[in-house]
């Protein structure tokens, strides 16, 4: 056991790349997520449309392939149109097509929560003379972030285990490396050790849900 | 007194359902009206027509001397947006359903508006709130939330959300049926006494006692159209009009 010295530092690399994966996904997923919900209950079908396109490519597809198609589309179009613009290192790719992919998740998430508010509440809102902006961040969204932190918490929870897809472009996070440590040593215990990490960042997360749920009782 | 309200020819319809047929009314400033009828009479559509929840087909609606649609066109054709907005904003209503926001306390639920749509100051707002409270009984709610407070509670706290806006006309929409019956009293006596002050109320009931008692003036619907108006005593006790009579009948056995 005197490897788990040499193991953890390395494995605890391979955790910061997952953490980043986790918090910029989050970062940019969440809001990208609030748009598109906007964005499929739009009255216009050239929105809704496209809209409802996407979000049932995202969540019909692999993540595994959609990570896979950023990566090596990007280059193979930027080859094409010869401008290196267009292609993504391994890293930003990871981060595309994981807050591309899990926008749709959290967007369909969102419009729930927007749509189990009851029309009363719009109403009694244009009464008082709120403009829709107004009603929309003041009335609205305030109900609609209680009811989706469950549905949340459980997005979350599966993106900190999704991360490891990243390693099918060869983004060394926790898994990957801890694959590595696995050829090297031998051994499974590095693949254990990994899941220990895994399992202490969700029960960490699930208790900060627990938190905020409990942060967010204190209305109906 | 002038007009304060005027309603005439109004018509409305929800695709082939013509729910509103030809409705004229008018109602003078400090007056209180009734308007009673059978379920599916149409009373909340006009109610909803008036404070503009719903777009009207035809008719004339003037609302505190303001047009809100341009006299004498098919369809209508509602006034610039400047316009109606001066006219909700002249508008109060209360909801069956109360329709309070459940993520602020009661005197939120009561300042937001002042604050962020009248641009009052938010000290100003807040004594204007407690004033609203301590007239609707409720001083000591304040800091309640909205699933804390019994239905009759939170009935006067949405009237009282709705004065804070110092509406020149009031609107109710059925506000008891939600509540049994004791809860019902204190929200009829909440009505009654801004009836005392000179508040303009149009109320859509099915307390007639109520509708008797606190009006000025009563309308009786049914089928989207007004079968009967006039001065209570005339609408209860005068008219012999068929309809009406069956339907008070009905609420006489009750």
């Amino acid at each position: 056991m005197s490897d788990i010295a040499q193991l953890l530092p390395i494995l605890g690399q391979g955790f910061l790349t997952t953490l980043a994966i986790f918090a910029l996904t989050l970062l940019f997923s969440i809001p990208l997520g609030m748009v598109i919900a906007l964005g499929r209950m739009s009255r216009f079908k050239v929105v809704r449309y496209p809209i409802k396109f996407y979000i049932s490519v995202m969540r019909g597809t692999p993540l595994l392939l959609q990570i896979v198609a950023i990566y090596f589309g990007s280059y193979y179009l930027s080859e094409n149109v010869g401008s290196s613009w267009l292609s993504f290192d391994r890293f930003p790719a990871v981060i595309v097509a994981f807050s591309l992919n899990y926008a749709a998740y959290f967007a369909e998430i969102f419009r729930g929560g927007i749509q189990s508010i009851s029309k009363g509440q719009y109403e009694a809102a244009t009464m008082l003379g709120f403009t829709k902006t107004q009603t929309f961040f003041r009335i609205i969204l305030p109900q609609v972030v209680k009811r989706v932190v469950p549905a949340s918490a459980n997005e979350v929870i599966t993106l900190v285990k999704d991360t490891s897809l990243a390693q099918v472009i060869a983004v060394t996070e926790l898994f990957a490396l801890a694959k590595k440590q696995q050829a090297a040593y031998a051994s499974i215990f590095p693949l254990f050790v990994a899941g220990v990490f895994y399992y202490v960042a969700n029960l960490l997360l699930s208790v900060l849900f627990g938190y905020i749920e409990k942060k967010l009782d204190y209305y109906k | 007194m002038n007009d304060i309200l005027c309603v005439s020819h109004l018509k409305k319809s929800f695709g082939d359902n013509t729910v509103l047929k030809d409705i004229s009314f008018s109602l003078k400033e400090g007056e209180v009206l009734s308007v009673i009828g059978p379920s599916g009479s149409g009373k909340s559509t006009l109610l909803r027509c008036i404070t503009q929840l719903e777009t009207i087909d035809e008719g004339f609606v003037q609302v505190a001397g303001l047009n809100m649609v341009v006299p004498d066109v098919v369809p209508a054709k509602y006034a610039p947006a400047k316009v109606l907005r001066e006219i909700r904003l002249s508008t109060g209503l209360v909801f069956q359903n109360f329709n309070l926001f459940p993520h602020l306390t009661v005197l939120q639920n009561i300042t937001m508006a002042p604050v962020r749509v009248l641009g009052m100051d938010r000290g100003g707002a807040r004594e204007l709130g407690r004033k609203l409270l301590a007239q609707m009984g409720l001083e000591s709610k304040e800091k309640a939330y909205p699933c804390e407070l019994s239905g009759g509670q939170q009935q006067r706290v949405s009237i009282a959300r709705a004065l804070a806006l110092n509406p020149k006309i009031l609107f109710f929409d059925e506000p008891t049926s939600a509540l049994d019956p004791e809860l019902t009293g204190e929200i009829l006596k909440v009505i009654k006494s801004l009836a005392e002050t000179k508040m303009t109320m149009v109320i859509v009931t099915h307390e007639m006692a109520f509708a008797r008692d606190v009006a000025d003036k009563v309308i009786f619907m049914d089928q989207g159209f007004i079968v009967e108006q006039g001065s209570p005593d005339f609408v209860f006790n005068q008219s012999g009009n068929e309809r009406l009579s069956s339907f008070l009948s009905r609420f006489a056995q009750g």
